[in-house]
């Protein structure tokens, strides 16, 4: 059981670095939260498979739905964000924000 | 195990889609394809509520809004990434991947076994009785989500 754990960990790590890189490397303000999705997706993972590997998976469960609720309300006001900047600045460009004053 | 392993694979491979494809329309129809495999592989995991969370909420809603941020913001999608950034990432993934791999294999069996406690009840009850506190937490975040989206979208006065 702890092979398969360590198997779906090592899969969650991967989802996490890919997001961490699109964080990292991409300037379009959606293309960031696509990245945080990935990160979001691998950490579900991770919850979920200690879980199943703990047999604790109804808490796992529990924990993973409440994740779940934060990872939308973020994800909302997120990009009612984006899409009010993208009034201001008619881009999507994360360098532009750079250049908002008061 | 060969059908968990390929659902991963699937997951991992649609996530890099997603963040690699310019179009945004695909990259957030790949996300939506990743949560779903992410689902199967829950419901693999006899996991079914939060399988079934993640395929109606994230596969369905979250991608509903991504798609109309999209078209709400379609004139400025067309954002100049960094070309060096996207040339460097299959070999900062590979690595990544050999990494992860070595790391991972040099693990296997040095870990303590899990302490296992099968749990008795129903998923409601640990949902209603033991995390109570979860739940109130989850009812003033949706609530300060819904504050936040109407507080943005808030039509402005004339003097403003």
């Amino acid at each position: 059981m702890n092979n398969t754990w360590l198997l779906y960990i090592a899969f969650a790590a991967v989802l996490v670095f890919v997001g961490l890189y699109c964080l990292l490397s991409m300037r379009n303000l959606i293309k960031l939260f696509i990245g945080i999705e990935v990160i979001s997706k691998g950490i579900s993972l991770a919850f979920v498979a200690t879980g199943f590997a703990k047999k604790n998976i109804l808490v796992a469960q529990a924990l993973a739905v409440t994740f779940i609720v934060i990872e939308v309300s973020v994800v909302a006001t997120a990009l009612a964000i984006i899409i009010n900047t993208y009034r201001h600045t008619r881009s999507l460009d994360i360098r532009k924000l750079a250049k908002l004053k008061g | 195990m060969i059908v968990e392993i390929a659902l991963l694979c699937g997951l991992v491979l649609f996530s890099v889609a997603a963040i690699i494809f310019r179009d945004l329309l695909k990259a957030a129809i790949c996300l939506a394809v990743a949560s779903l495999l992410l689902g199967i592989i829950f419901f693999r995991m006899k996991a079914p509520y939060i399988g079934a969370f993640e395929i109606s909420v994230v596969a369905g809603l979250i991608t509903v809004l991504f798609i109309t941020t999209i078209a709400l913001t379609k004139t400025g999608g067309d954002v100049r990434e960094s070309k060096a950034a996207s040339w460097i990432f299959p070999l900062v993934f590979v690595v990544f991947l050999v990494l992860d791999f070595f790391v991972m294999r040099g693990l296997i069996g040095k870990i303590p076994a899990l302490e296992a406690t099968p749990e008795q009840g129903t998923f409601g009850e640990v949902l209603w009785k033991i995390r109570t506190f979860d739940l109130v937490g989850q009812i003033g975040v949706i609530f300060a989500g819904v504050l936040a989206v109407l507080a943005l979208f808030r039509k402005r006065d004339k003097d403003e």
